[in-house]
């Protein structure tokens, strides 16, 4: 596996736990919440794709949509985390810490090894 | 940025094929949503290029981030076939999110044929079990004359007149429960594959779809 497809996972695998976060805020339009990662993060390389995986967690259940007229010149479809997508979020973020502190365990350990 | 007649022509081929594109797998109201919520994204960010001194550069720019047309519709296509058949669960979505994922991994193969097959067997005894009421000296559990050793469960044009039922009219609710079972253990297989396909594709297949 190259170091980009590594990388690359990672992103993919992180994604649905960053927009989720995004949302964990308040309501948020799609392009908000492409703004907000981008300014954050780099996760986001291909912002019309963001689009598919807000319906995919709203087919979930985990985020509701509702189009909003006449806040701009344009409808903006806004995203709300729902009580389901907060339980799932609380899960993914402690799964997040777990695995994130098992690894740097492992790093140190291999560190230590090496010195 | 307002946009000129040329600059909006532009905006309106990408949104045209866009539409065209999720036309072919998503259902009307599905991809009337989605263009709108492109086409808000899009009015969006010409909104806020104010002041951009080449409009043409400037829009390009814009749908360039944004995406072609086609990979975008191919996000929604990849997001959206296999979670329909894991959430409802239906046949339909099931068998259609099996043929893609058949065309794209070897296990997928495998396992649509093994899939292919349990529907084929269930549905055929569901049949056998409906056609005994119409056909009961042609359709039956045969036996050998001679030897008494069951071979096959058939429908069997003339009657046969070397072998005989074993089953009688025990075969139909033998093989409808049989049918249903056969039936249910491979629609909860497909759908449980397609499950942990897309569990793993959510962490693999780098740079295909997402983002």
């Amino acid at each position: 596996m190259s170091h980009e497809t590594w990388q690359e996972q990672l992103r993919r695998g992180a994604l649905d736990l960053a927009i989720l976060l995004t949302v964990s805020t308040g309501p948020r339009y799609g392009l908000a919440i492409i703004q907000h990662l981008e300014a954050f993060t780099d996760l986001v390389v291909t912002e019309g794709t963001i689009y598919p995986i807000l319906g995919r967690l709203t087919r979930e259940g985990l985020l509701e949509a509702t189009w909003v007229e006449d806040e701009a010149p344009h409808p903006r479809k806004y995203y709300t985390l729902t009580r389901t997508g907060a339980k799932r979020l609380a899960d993914m973020k402690t799964d997040w810490h777990a695995f994130v502190a098992k690894i740097d365990r492992l790093m140190h350990a291999s560190e230590g090894r090496q010195r | 940025m307002n946009l000129t007649e040329t600059g909006q022509s532009r905006v309106n081929g990408y949104l045209f094929v866009l539409e065209r594109s999720l036309k072919t797998f998503l259902p009307g109201d599905v991809v009337r949503d989605a263009v709108r919520e492109i086409e808000s994204h899009l009015r969006e960010r010409i909104a806020a290029a104010d002041g951009a001194p080449n409009e043409r550069v400037a829009l390009e720019q814009i749908l360039a981030e944004l995406g072609p047309p086609l990979r975008v519709a191919q996000a929604y296509s990849a997001e959206r076939a296999i979670d329909e058949a894991v959430i409802t669960g239906r046949l339909v979505p099931v068998l259609s999110a099996l043929w893609r994922v058949t065309a794209k991994t070897m296990i997928g193969f495998w396992v649509a044929l093994a899939v292919s097959i349990g529907y084929t067997m269930g549905g055929a005894f569901l049949f056998l079990a409906a056609m005994k009421p119409l056909f009961p000296d042609n359709v039956g559990f045969w036996a050998d004359n001679e030897s008494g050793i069951p071979r096959d469960l058939a429908m069997r044009f003339p009657t046969p007149t070397r072998e005989h039922d074993v089953a009688g009219y025990w075969l139909i609710p033998v093989a409808l429960v049989v049918g249903i079972l056969v039936l249910r253990s491979t629609h909860r297989y497909a759908r449980r594959f397609l499950t942990r396909w897309r569990e793993r594709r959510a962490l693999a297949s780098p740079g295909q779809f997402v983002g």
